[in-house]
């Protein structure tokens, strides 16, 4: 019998905000398995170690990537 | 006869209601009359025709240090304010124990940016208690001032070190009732917490470690006063922001008290925020709860400098993973010819014109003070580089310590801002007053209130608008015989024209302690502000009067 891997949540999108301190920030836009979207904001740090992760040379190759990516790949 | 006449005037008196011809008389610090009046006074002033309002009331600052040497929280006064609210986001100076003093200053400078000459050489650190900082800045002020508490430090006092370990026991929670008790019979205004805010080595502030068992105790004491509860929610995720909400209802109706978060941002790439969070607001003022949401009024830029990688070049691979090398590293590749050339490609054909053109040259404590406030373009058209290049040289020629600016890049949709501003429940604030000084200007909001949402969208009108920072802002916070133009009220004045007032430009100023640097926005459209019935500034100048309270 197979065991079939939980559905997760997916990166579907990424854009630069403003953040309050005068920061760039990066809203990484979250969809659940069940249809429903979240955006996460991650500071510079995090934002950019999530793109060297991922490989992505521009925001849209973040779409398609799974949620744990954000976390540190786990 | 009265103190001060102010004749030819057009009222609008923090009600809301229409504004209409007439005179002010002030006695001993108070409203006399508000109308047409007969009668002698020690000092007429003549509005000719311009409006005559109360004193603006700023409830997010953070001068709890500049006060202490600035009675005036410059150039706040000119800008019409004459009440700020220091003490936000879980931070303030008092009550601190000598031996905390290091740590409450490093957590100030993450916040406020200021030098270290502002903490060690601008002031006499004579106090311990809340009361002793309230002696301290009562000696010179031209400003009123509102104090809230902070958690932070309410927690430091108790617990010291283990205040950023660990939640609290009983005992402890005790004495930090005991202390919120005692900060506010010394006249603080409320109490102030974070869930979101850092240390300068990257550490949670001590409010972040409170269980709710612990900030319920301390909502219990704001209820034996009905004081003020200020929280920073994790502003960056709607359905965390709208679980303080909840909370927050909760200890408002349990307690009785007001509460207020802050800040509220809108944006094109979040733009179910707001909605959500002001439907959840809406939900809980129908139960009873006080939940003020808090906006500001300016929009958010974002400013970077090759001394840290920024977001701003996530669009760029190569520059990316330059600015992320060790500097030494980082500076070896910007000087190389072959990389530089590369990077300026990346661009595209333009050489960065239009993506990075329109950046604003700012400070850094290196920056040129002939090309700060220039645009890039303008530098480089100049310099005879592309504006990529020019970006790179420049930050070269000052050790990377040159920062640049891209202007409006959030909250700065003016069609939507505007409705959202004049929402019934929502608290215009927000401003940071006194924040993050070397990024960026956190004065004129409330000039950019009137030239943005009431001359331009005519989102509110110039009444709404007034009452929004004046009598509202008074009740929301409990600030009695504040915010309104009636017999009994204090003198709180400000005599501005409507067609000119607007936050001015931003520019870099060598004012604080150590010639240390900030932004700061010269008034627009103001004419003369009072204080508790004496003129503070008129027509451009700061007078010597020093009539501000520490107000309740």
């Amino acid at each position: 019998m197979s065991v079939r891997a939980p559905a997760e949540p997916v990166i579907v999108g990424a854009e630069i905000a403003a953040g309050h301190d005068g920061s760039a920030e990066l809203v990484v836009q979250l969809r659940h398995p069940n249809g429903a979207e979240e955006p996460v904001v991650l500071d510079a740090e995090k934002g950019l170690d999530l793109m060297q992760r991922c490989g992505a040379a521009s925001l849209d190759d973040l779409a398609g990537r799974s949620w744990r990516e954000i976390l540190g790949g786990n | 006869m009265f103190d001060v006449l102010i004749t030819n005037g057009r009222i609008v008196d923090g009600s809301g209601e229409p504004a209409f011809a007439g005179d002010v008389a002030i006695k001993g610090g108070r409203i006399a009359a508000v109308g047409r009046i007969e009668g002698e006074a020690r000092e007429t002033l003549d509005a000719g025709g311009r409006v005559v309002a109360p004193g603006f009331i700023d409830p997010h600052t953070h001068f709890d240090v500049q006060l202490l040497w600035d009675g005036a929280a410059r150039p706040a006064l000119e800008h019409g304010v004459t009440c700020v609210v220091p003490g936000n986001c879980s931070l303030s100076l008092a009550p601190l124990k000598a031996a905390d003093r290091p740590a409450v200053v490093g957590m100030f400078q993450q916040i406020e940016e200021m030098p270290p000459e502002a903490f060690t050489q601008a002031f006499e650190w004579t106090w311990e208690d809340f009361a002793g900082y309230r002696r301290a800045l009562e000696k010179s002020l031209s400003i009123n001032v509102a104090p809230l508490v902070g958690h932070s430090v309410i927690r430091l006092w108790v617990m010291g070190a283990a205040s950023q370990e660990r939640a609290s026991t009983p005992g402890e929670i005790a004495q930090m009732q005991d202390l919120l008790r005692e900060c506010l019979e010394a006249g603080a205004v409320g109490l102030s917490t974070s869930f979101v805010d850092m240390d300068e080595r990257g550490r949670p502030v001590p409010s972040r470690f409170a269980q709710f068992e612990e900030l319920d105790a301390l909502a219990a004491v704001l209820g034996e006063f009905g004081r003020m509860l200020q929280i920073v929610p994790e502003f960056y995720d709607t359905d965390l922001t709208i679980a303080r909400i909840d909370q927050l209802a909760e200890l408002s109706l349990k307690h009785g008290i007001p509460t207020t978060f802050s800040p509220v941002f809108d944006s094109s790439i979040t733009p179910n925020n707001v909605p959500r969070t002001l439907a959840r607001v809406e939900e809980q003022f129908a139960r009873g709860a006080r939940v003020w949401p808090q906006m500001q009024t300016r929009p958010i830029d974002i400013s970077f400098s090759l001394l840290r990688p920024s977001l701003f070049f996530a669009r760029w691979p190569r520059w990316v993973r330059i600015l992320r090398q060790p500097v030494e590293s980082r500076l070896q590749a910007l000087r190389d010819p072959e990389t530089v050339e590369k990077m300026v490609a990346d661009l595209g054909p333009d050489g960065g014109e239009a993506m990075m053109g329109g950046l604003i040259v700012r400070g850094g404590d290196a920056a040129p003070a002939a090309l700060v406030g220039r645009t890039l373009g303008d530098i480089a058209r100049e310099r005879g580089e592309v504006p990529a290049l020019a970006l790179i040289n420049l930050s070269l020629e000052n050790d990377l310590d040159i920062a640049f600016l891209a202007a409006s890049r959030g909250h700065e949709r003016t069609d939507r801002i505007g409705p959202m501003l004049a929402h019934p429940l929502v608290h215009i604030g927000a401003s940071d007053g006194g924040a993050h000084i070397a990024s960026f200007a956190t004065y004129g909001d409330t000039g950019y209130l009137f030239s943005e949402f009431v001359r331009k969208s005519g989102a509110l009108s110039l009444e709404q608008a007034v009452r929004k920072i004046t009598a509202e802002t008074a009740d929301i916070w409990g600030l009695k015989d504040r915010g309104r133009l009636a017999p009994g009220q204090a003198a709180d004045v400000v005599i501005f024209d409507p067609d000119t007032i607007a936050r001015g430009e931003e520019r870099p100023a060598f004012d604080m302690p150590g010639d240390g640097m900030r932004y700061v926005r010269d008034a627009a459209g103001i004419d003369t502000v009072l204080v508790n019935g004496h003129v503070a500034w008129r027509k451009g100048a700061y007078s010597d009067a020093r009539a501000g309270v520490v107000c309740v």
